[in-house]
């Protein structure tokens, strides 16, 4: 029986672009061979974890959506588990209803994210003169001039 | 014409009977009205699940969200599976 899952993989940021590409390579022969189909498979980026796992703070998310019939999942599994070990630190297989949507919502990514430096941190926090050289008593005043 | 007597009751009690009837006004499940909500429970979607956690990393209890307890325990599930994909936090950042 033909069910749609997606997979989320979690693998290592030094991941290189020819390894990645033979992840997909390899899911790909996994998924014809046992006669399904491919939907997607994105990039999703570099991301800080919310906890180190195999102290790396950052790792790069990949998720693939797929069709195939249930016997074949298992293939999947040991090829994400087992095969690519020292790659992929987590993964996670979930059934997708095929009558919802595809459409999803993703966490930003460091890429994605608005890159912020020191200058607009201390403007949007109105700290404009602390971090200058000459600082010391002119910052005190200031401030206590905002207060007043 | 009888007088009628008023007793004193302490404050005490009076404190205790409006406790017992608890808060006025249940809070409706935001899930069980809008079933655009519904498709967003999803273990990817970090934003929308974080404002269901407190800062400490834990899960809000059904009476303070306001969530019906299947929508709560859909959620609490979501949520746990993004702790084991790394995308939300078990416990507060200690740095």
């Amino acid at each position: 029986m033909v069910s749609r899952y997606e997979v989320l993989i979690l693998t290592v940021p030094e991941i290189t672009a020819d390894e990645s590409k033979n992840i997909e390579t390899q899911f790909d022969r996994v998924i014809k061979e046992a006669k399904g189909s491919i939907i997607s498979f994105e990039k999703w980026g570099k991301y800080k974890l919310a906890y180190p796992i195999r102290k790396n703070d950052y790792g790069i998310y990949f998720l693939a959506r797929f069709e195939v019939n249930t016997a074949a999942v298992e293939e999947v599994r040991s090829l994400l588990a087992l095969k690519f070990y020292e790659l992929i630190m987590r993964h996670a297989i979930v059934l997708l209803d095929p009558k919802k949507s595809l459409a999803y919502q993703k966490p930003l990514s460091l890429e994605d994210a608005p890159a912020r430096d020191v200058n607009t941190f201390l403007k949007e926090n109105r700290m404009e003169g602390l971090m200058s050289s000459n600082a010391s008593v002119g910052a005190a005043e200031d401030y206590e001039e905002d207060l007043a | 014409m009888t007088k009628k007597v008023k007793l004193k009751i302490s404050a005490r009690l009076v404190k205790k009977r409006s406790r017992r009837y608890g808060f006025a006004g249940s809070r409706n499940c935001r899930f069980c009205t809008n079933a655009e909500q519904l498709a967003l429970i999803d273990f990817k979607n970090v934003p929308f699940l974080k404002g269901f956690m407190t800062e400490r990393g834990k899960i809000l209890p059904a009476r303070i969200s306001g969530n019906c307890c299947l929508h709560q325990r859909a959620l609490a599930k979501e949520i746990k599976s993004a702790r084991v994909m790394a995308l939300l936090p078990y416990t507060a950042a200690q740095y």
